[in-house]
């Protein structure tokens, strides 16, 4: 298939477990919704739930769903009897559609409602937004197998993840790549002596073994900073750690933040420490800031964003020693933080908006073939 | 979903893919291939359908399918039979209109998003050729078994610009069918199938591959091979067809080489030829015991023709067998070929007596050995033969004679085992039995029992003989019992081998016995010998009574189903009795509620492989002190060179898991099963097996990466160590941080192990074991004791010539080389008395106190050796790999290694020619004792001792 060329007026309903959380998956939703809306399609964001305290979503140029106003019923009898209720909303909204239309489920939990629900002339894509691995480790795996086997496209973020799953009997399976979400004008003057971690305070994000390597790099390098960005669950545990290691003069907790150029710009080194990830945000805002990171080689979204040695350093995950040299070749070489943070911004550029909403077109035309 | 608004193809779009589905005499399942085609999910499909000239309803079928489904089949007719798939697929070429082409055969069908993906990666890599994985369907049996084509191929989406980048492609996967092809690509570059040959599939896909500028392969399922068994004998009139198809091989790879060849890919041809002697010779070979002389001639005559052709590199890239095989049959020495065959099929059987020459052992020697060449090949030495007792060898019988009496139920017997190496002496004492028993997995086996009265000592074999009453000795359960197997117990010296009776000819043993089964007759009465896959001698029931019919019609019928499924769910349900599961609950919800046993401890060393370490010297000292305890010791695999003293239970068994729940210590220096929780009246002391230079537990990334909850679960099984031994403050820094551990666990007494270490320290006599070992005072011992490597599926290795040095010093040292429990090593007969495998002795304690140098690489035996205070080498010549490429050391090796460090073999050499051993010692002597006092200061030689005056002081006799 090829991109470039633009492509009819669409019909594009993007389905999530919700429209307004704060989570990576909805944020997703909202921005190619705005890039399908540019393009001059038509676009419904829809949600199956609620949350009780919805994030507040300003004006938007699309029209949004939900299929609850709070939760659904729990899982038996009286779910099945709603979700079938329900799917009628969605078979009602699908048949608005004009010729060509395009049904887009960015989870797998919304997919039980779509399966149940009328999309005949529809082009149905089912998505997985994390690596393979971490589907493989939770219940998701199962569903996806099973929900997603007779969607006319299932596409994850990376063709290695593809490949894992078409091994796994998911024929249908294909990728494209998150965007990046902004390109700035302004890099990081790269000036400060932080290096940075953004991310939610979760066991997930392995801020845990962030700070384990933190205190081999501490006394080699006393003029430096560890900035960690986020909130979560584990604050307090990771504060525990923290003061345990013996590093709270060169810690800076700084919470959660909404101008993450702004924390970028406070920092010349970007560290990703996390146990599992998908195609993760973070690393792509942060090359595009032109600030060099070094990262667990957690999935295979990193290595695909991240060229070892090239535009960021990677380490094997978990190999604390060995993310902590790698991060001191950063903070040890001006020279090599500008070289790799100039070709990381050059480089990221290929997850540009306008290179993914081509592919998204492409493959639309391509599954009417 | 996006099924029905499809875009039609229309008469003047061209579509996207073409598919050429050929077919003959095969009405039945054509239209199954072509709704394959037809409900792709890319609909921008034709297909071509070529009947070759079918005598059945085929045509009109494929006419009857394009009359349905006008703009997207057509159907077309050769005017004559041709006997193979090539023509028609080269006529489906021509009238193909697509942008690409792919094949399917009308019994086979395609994947339902198969020319999608093909399309979606051809579009996205501009390849000639994009191939998937196919799969075979074995349609005949219950589940519909499926298995993948040279999966390994296909294990990831790749991209090659010329196949040279990827021969092995070339090699196996020699469908045409599973690809799909750009058509510009096949129209100008001329590319047909050869006509009026077999395996015309070799030939094309070995032509596509050379001439395409892009291949692409896609892990994703394209293309199902459904396989029938078909069950038809194999008559005279198949061995001529078989003659003949093997004829055809020869030439299709003569053609391939040449194109090869043609097209500058002559390195291609290397692989092929690797391939051509692990791979299609042996699926010919494996047959020749069946066939009679007359076959095997013609087989090798055209074998050997080309078999000139291959490179004699390539023997080196095949196991040792294939190369044996392959060259005894270039050479044609029948009597050393079928022996071999045999191994081929039965690849743990020795079938040769086997030659020792120069210190080396040859698989035979038959005049060979003269050609460097055939010693090469011929050499066998590192499959370690020579170094296996009879007991642990699958010999080789050749049956001899079968000869039945008078027709009646008495057959006569008579066969050789082979004699390897005259493992079996002239002087042993032999006995021998022969067995006859009901293949029957997994059920109760019924066994009978003849003697063998005559057996005799023949040098290179051991000569049987034997008369069996079969009618009097079987007693099939009717029809239960339908094919019996009979093996050969042979005693040498109390020691027993068993082996099976091997056929080397075809119709050896034929006629029918008759035979009485228990519970009746009405279904057999009669056996007939039969030679099983293997060429392995067995009796089968001669069903072809009527009432068998009936009784063969209930088995496949729905009482038969129904007894089957039950026995399936019989074994099931024994299964699951008898698993893990199953035993860990009877431990927490059974044994736990027992009371605690009072002065029951239980041992465990290296979880049951060994008698040995600390847990050992604990339990001598208990014993030496004459507690009044019980023990019990826990084993894995055989309880040999456990103490007899002991109650010894095999680990995991239903003994052990009741000892551990009642025991009032568990003594221990790894871990007991992870799953068993210890109750808190059980006291556990963990002595662990060494000190760390590599990251342990916590502070290993494997162990970090963990989420919170499973770090929780590992820290359970770790905080159930009430007490830990520790050697010196490195231990706490290391181990008990990095296995979390409260200080209060910590016991800072040293190894019991090290004890004698510490005693011998200063010793001028040799312990007994030199003796033992064979070892001349006059000779200096040097202890070579690398730590664990993974090598795969490979052999461990020494990383040195162990010849070389056995020349260059073997009058002044004996080496003593003790592998890693995990690792297993070969020598050479050319190095016995000069170098010594000590790695089955239980203990290495005794090893080390007896070695007057140790060379090591990272083993933590450095640690405890040292307290000897005798010379250190280290031999690190994979240093960056193992300590870079791992998971990280506590200390750099190199810096503080009390003893010269070497990298390469020739340095080794350099260093013990340079200096002696004394030199050495004096050399380096302030730096082993600031080892010791770094990694030792504990080690007191009072270890066990302090441990049972601490734990076990109440239990002495008074």
């Amino acid at each position: 298939m090829t991109g470039g060329q633009r492509d009819i007026q669409r019909d594009i309903f993007l389905v999530s477990n919700s429209v307004d959380e704060m989570g990576g998956v909805t944020s997703w939703s909202h921005h190619m919704a705005r890039l399908f809306t540019e393009r001059g399609h038509r676009v419904h964001v829809i949600g199956i739930t609620t949350p009780e305290d919805p994030h507040d979503l300003g004006e938007l140029p699309y029209p949004t769903a939900r299929l609850y106003d709070g939760q659904p019923p729990a899982p038996g009898r009286a779910r099945d009897a709603s979700m079938r209720d329900r799917a009628t909303r969605l078979t009602r909204l699908f048949a608005a559609a004009r010729p060509g239309g395009v049904v887009i489920v960015t989870q797998v939990w919304a997919m039980e409602w779509v399966r149940l629900a009328d999309t005949t002339g529809l082009t149905v894509i089912g998505m997985s937004h994390e690596s393979y691995e971490t589907s493989k480790a939770s219940s998701r795996f199962r569903r996806v197998l099973k929900h997603y086997r007779d969607v006319d496209r299932m596409l994850v973020l990376t063709r290695e993840d593809a490949d894992r799953w078409i091994t796994e009997g998911l024929d249908n399976t294909s990728f494209i790549p998150n965007a990046v979400p902004w390109l700035p004008d302004t890099p990081s003057p790269r000036t400060e002596k932080s290096v940075i971690s953004i991310g939610r305070l979760s066991d997930e994000k392995g801020v845990d073994m962030l700070l384990d390597t933190w205190s081999e790099l501490a006394p080699r390098h006393p003029d430096w900073t560890l900035k960690i960005y986020g909130s979560g669950e584990d604050e307090e545990l990771l504060r525990k750690q923290c003061t345990a290691l013996g590093l709270d003069a060169s810690v800076r907790w700084m919470g959660r933040t909404s101008d993450v150029p702004g924390a970028l710009r406070g920092g010349s080194v970007f560290a990703l420490s996390s146990r599992g990830e998908g195609f993760p945000l973070a690393l792509m805002e942060a090359m595009a800031m032109a600030v060099p990171c070094a990262a667990f080689d957690c999935a295979p979204g990193v290595h695909e964003i991240i060229a070892d040695g090239e535009n960021g350093l990677l380490a094997r995950p978990g190999n604390t020693g060995e993310l902590a040299c790698k991060l001191d070749q950063l903070m040890s070489d001006k020279g090599l933080r500008d070289r790799m943070g100039e070709t990381a911004r050059e480089n990221i550029r290929r997850y540009g908006a306008e290179e993914i909403v081509d592919r998204w077109e492409a493959l639309f035309t391509f599954l009417e073939r | 979903m996006n099924r029905t608004n499809g875009v039609n193809v229309g008469v003047d779009q061209r579509p996207a893919m073409s598919v050429v589905v050929i077919v003959y005499n095969d009405e039945a399942r054509l239209p199954t291939a072509v709704r394959s085609v037809l409900e792709q999910t890319l609909r921008s499909v034709e297909v071509v359908i070529v009947d070759d000239h079918s005598t059945d309803g085929s045509y009109e079928t494929a006419r009857r399918l394009a009359a349905e489904h006008p703009d997207r089949v057509r159907a077309y007719r050769l005017p004559e039979n041709s006997g193979g798939c090539g023509a028609p697929r080269n006529h489906g070429i021509r009238e193909t209109r697509g942008e690409y082409v792919l094949f399917l055969d009308s019994d086979d069908v395609l994947e339902r998003n198969a020319c999608r993906n093909m399309l979606e990666a051809a579009e996205t890599t501009g390849a000639d050729l994009v191939s998937g994985l196919c799969v075979r369907v074995h349609v005949d049996t219950r589940t519909r078994k499926e298995v993948k084509w040279y999966p390994w191929l296909y294990a990831r989406t790749r991209t090659l610009d010329s196949i040279s980048e990827l021969p092995d492609l070339l090699v196996y996967d020699t469908l045409s069918t599973n690809k799909c092809y750009r058509r510009d690509f096949l129209v100008e570059g001329g590319l047909e199938f050869p006509v009026g040959i077999h395996y015309e599939d070799l030939f094309f896909s070995a032509q596509a591959y050379a001439a395409a500028r892009r291949i692409t392969l896609i892990p994703n399922r394209v293309y199902d091979w459904n396989v029938t068994e078909s069950a038809a004998a194999k008559s005279i009139s198949n061995r001529r067809a078989e003659i003949a198809n093997f004829a055809h091989r020869m030439e299709i790879h003569r053609r391939v080489d040449r194109l090869l060849a043609d097209r500058d890919m002559g390195a291609l041809k290397f692989h092929k030829d690797v391939k051509f002697l692990k791979h299609d010779l042996v699926l010919h070979l494996r047959d020749l015991p069946f066939r009679d002389a007359a076959y095997r001639q013609e087989f090798a005559a055209l074998a050997r023709a080309y078999l000139t052709s291959i490179d004699p590199a390539a023997y080196d890239e095949v196991e040792p067998i294939h190369a044996i095989c392959a060259y005894l049959l270039r050479e044609s020495d029948w009597a050393n070929l079928l022996p071999a065959v045999d191994t081929l099929t039965n690849r743990d059987k020795v079938s040769a007596p086997l030659v020792e020459r120069d210190g080396r052992i040859y698989w035979c020697d038959a005049g060979h050995l003269t050609d460097p060449f055939a010693r090469r090949i011929l050499d066998v030495t590192e499959l370690g033969y020579h170094s296996r007792s009879v007991e642990k060898l699958f010999l080789r019988n050749e049956l001899t004679e079968y000869r039945q009496e008078d027709g009646g139920g008495v057959v006569r017997l008579a066969g050789r085992v082979t004699n390897p190496l005259g493992v079996i002496p002239p002087a042993a004492r032999l006995t021998a039995e022969l067995e006859f028993y009901a293949r029957r997995p997994g059920v109760r086996f019924r066994t009978f029992r003849v003697p063998v009265p005559e057996v005799r000592h023949g040098g290179a074999y051991v000569n049987w003989q034997a008369t069996a009453n079969v009618s009097k000795t079987l007693r099939p359960l009717g029809i239960v019992d339908a094919v019996w197997d009979v093996r050969l117990h042979l005693d040498v010296d109390g020691k027993r081998t068993t082996s099976r009776l091997t056929a080397a000819e075809p119709d050896l043993a034929t006629g029918e016995l008759p035979v009485r089964p228990r519970l009746t007759r009405l279904v057999a009465d009669r056996v007939a010998p039969q030679i099983s896959a293997r060429g392995h001698l067995a009796f089968r029931l001669v069903p072809d009574k009527k009432a068998n019919v009936l009784v063969t019609r209930g088995l496949r019928g729905t009482p038969g189903r129904l007894a089957k499924s039950g026995y399936r769910k019989a074994k099931a349900l024994r299964k699951r009795a008898t698993s893990g599961d199953t035993k860990i609950r009877l431990y927490h919800e059974v044994f736990l509620r027992m009371p605690v046993h009072k002065r029951l401890v239980v041992f465990e060393s290296h979880l049951g492989r060994q008698y040995s370490d600390s847990p050992r010297a604990i339990y001598e000292e208990m014993r030496r002190q004459g507690l009044d305890f019980e023990a019990v010791w826990s084993y894995s695999g055989k309880p040999d060179g456990f103490p007899s003293d002991a109650t010894l239970v095999r680990r995991w068994s239903l003994p052990y898991l009741r000892a551990l729940a009642r025991a009032e210590f568990w003594i221990d220096n790894q871990s007991y099963p992870l799953k068993l929780t210890k109750r808190p009246g059980t006291a556990y002391l963990q002595t662990w097996h060494g000190s760390a230079l590599k990251r342990m537990g916590f502070d290993e990334p494997g162990w970090k990466l963990k989420s919170r909850a499973e770090q929780a679960e590992q820290q359970r099984t770790l905080d159930r160590f009430d007490h830990f031994l520790i050697r010196s403050e490195h231990d706490v820094h290391t181990l008990a941080k990095a296995f979390r551990l409260s200080e209060k666990t910590l016991l800072r007494v040293g190894y019991p192990r090290n004890d004698e270490l510490v005693q011998a320290r200063g010793a001028t006599e040799r312990p007994p074991l030199a003796a033992e070992l064979g070892i001349p005072a006059n000779k200096k011992i040097l202890l070579y004791a690398p730590t664990f490597r993974h090598h795969g599926q490979r052999r461990f290795s020494l990383p040195f010539d162990v010849e070389r040095f056995a020349e260059t010093f073997g009058d002044e040292y004996v080496l003593l080389v003790r592998a890693h429990y995990l690792n297993h090593v070969v020598l050479p007969p050319s190095v016995r008395g000069r170098v010594i495998d000590v790695s089955a002795h239980h203990d290495v304690t005794p090893v080390l106190a007896l070695a007057d140098a140790l060379i090591t690489d990272y083993s933590s035996v450095m640690f405890d050796y040292a307290l000897l205070d005798r010379p250190m080498l280290f031999f690190t010549y994979d240093y960056e790999e193992y300590v870079h490429e791992g998971r990280g050391t506590y200390f750099d090796l190199l810096e503080r290694a009390p003893g010269p460090v070497v990298r390469t073999e020739d340095e080794l050499h350099a260093l013990l020619t340079a200096s002696t051993l004394e030199e050495q010692s004096v050399k380096y002597a302030s730096a082993r004792e600031r080892f010791v006092a770094d990694f030792g200061e504990y080690d007191k030689g009072t270890a066990a001792r302090r441990i049972v005056d601490e734990f076990f002081s109440e239990w002495r006799r008074k």
